[in-house]
């Protein structure tokens, strides 16, 4: 009995670390947000709370409020996908996966109107975050995220 | 009834007689090729007779060769007598190794994929290839990006995009 488990031991360990390796697809968060100053800000949404004290460095608002997001698996690294809000469109086209992380085009529409476009690659541990335009007193944020 | 090679062998050996003799040297078609082979069969045999011939052992002769032989034997080691070709790659200790072989594959895969990752972290930001923003709705528009290194993010930023009223941040 104690034979057969030192041997079962490492075969279900093999097991497990190949199935560990054979994880490919990732998946890729994309949010429109808007960045304010207000006098009692919300909470930050989960998808930003490790990139908080950056955007509030950089961007100098308290509070941020997804207005529209998509959550997408990459399997094959070409998928492409959306994410919108009531005026505001972001295209997102993934074009290849590389060890780096993913190349993507994205277009930002307002309505119908391309207000941005851009090419970046996407490292799997680095967001991307893009300054949108002016919006009342807030400002629009693009930020990508692989999860 | 004999066949040829029984009555020619005992005809060479001189054991037929009478009229089975004269019937068989009556059947040969040579009978003097075949009496020079006879006296040539003759000759071998006296010759490996005189030259190979086995002296008889004497009853004591025979008593003392068993009884030497007997004690060469028992003066042997029995270990030595019994021992067989062996290896120290027995079915159990082949296992065994097969086991501890495996742990320690895993032990170095574990160290190697936790090696792995940190590199994987620190190597890597997101890089901006290209940017462009329309300059037909926002003329007086720039791009410029930059890496935060320590916070691992990059960024593009506009400046001069147009502004949009408060109702575009609606949801």
């Amino acid at each position: 009995m104690g034979r057969w488990l030192a041997f079962l031991i490492p075969f279900v360990s093999l097991i497990a670390i190949a199935a560990s390796g054979l994880e490919g697809a990732e998946t890729v968060w994309s949010g429109l947000v808007i960045a304010e100053n207000v006098a009692q800000p919300q909470s930050v949404p989960p998808e930003l709370t490790r990139i908080e004290g950056s955007l509030k460095k950089f961007f100098g608002y308290n509070q941020f409020q997804v207005i529209g997001q998509s959550q997408k698996t990459l399997k094959t690294g070409q998928e492409d996908w959306l994410a919108t809000s009531k005026f505001f469109g972001l295209h997102v086209d993934a074009r290849g996966e590389s060890a780096a992380g993913y190349v993507l085009n994205l277009q930002l529409y307002k309505e119908k109107e391309l207000l941005l476009e851009t090419n970046a690659k996407l490292s799997k541990r680095s967001p991307l975050v893009i300054k949108g335009p002016q919006v009342g007193s807030g400002q629009l944020l693009l930020v990508l995220v692989i999860q | 009834m004999k066949t040829f090679e029984e009555s020619w062998t005992a005809w060479l050996d001189g054991k037929l007689s009478g009229r089975e003799l004269s019937e068989f040297e009556a059947s040969l078609p040579d009978k003097a090729a075949a009496e020079a082979e006879k006296a040539d069969a003759r000759k071998v045999g006296v010759l490996l007779r005189r030259e190979l011939g086995v002296s008889a052992l004497t009853n004591e002769e025979f008593f003392s060769h068993q009884l030497r032989e007997r004690i060469r034997e028992s003066s042997v080691p029995s270990g030595e007598r019994d021992a067989k070709p062996s290896t120290w790659w027995t079915i159990p200790r082949l296992l065994w190794t097969g086991t501890a072989s495996l742990a320690v594959f895993l032990v170095l895969t574990v160290f190697v994929v936790r090696d792995k990752n940190p590199a994987e972290e620190s190597q890597y930001l997101t890089q901006i290839l290209n940017a462009r923003v329309d300059p037909v709705i926002s003329p007086n528009a720039t791009v410029s990006m930059f890496e935060v290194k320590q916070d691992r993010v990059t960024v593009l930023w506009t400046e001069g995009l147009q502004s949009l009223p408060a109702d575009y941040a609606a949801k």
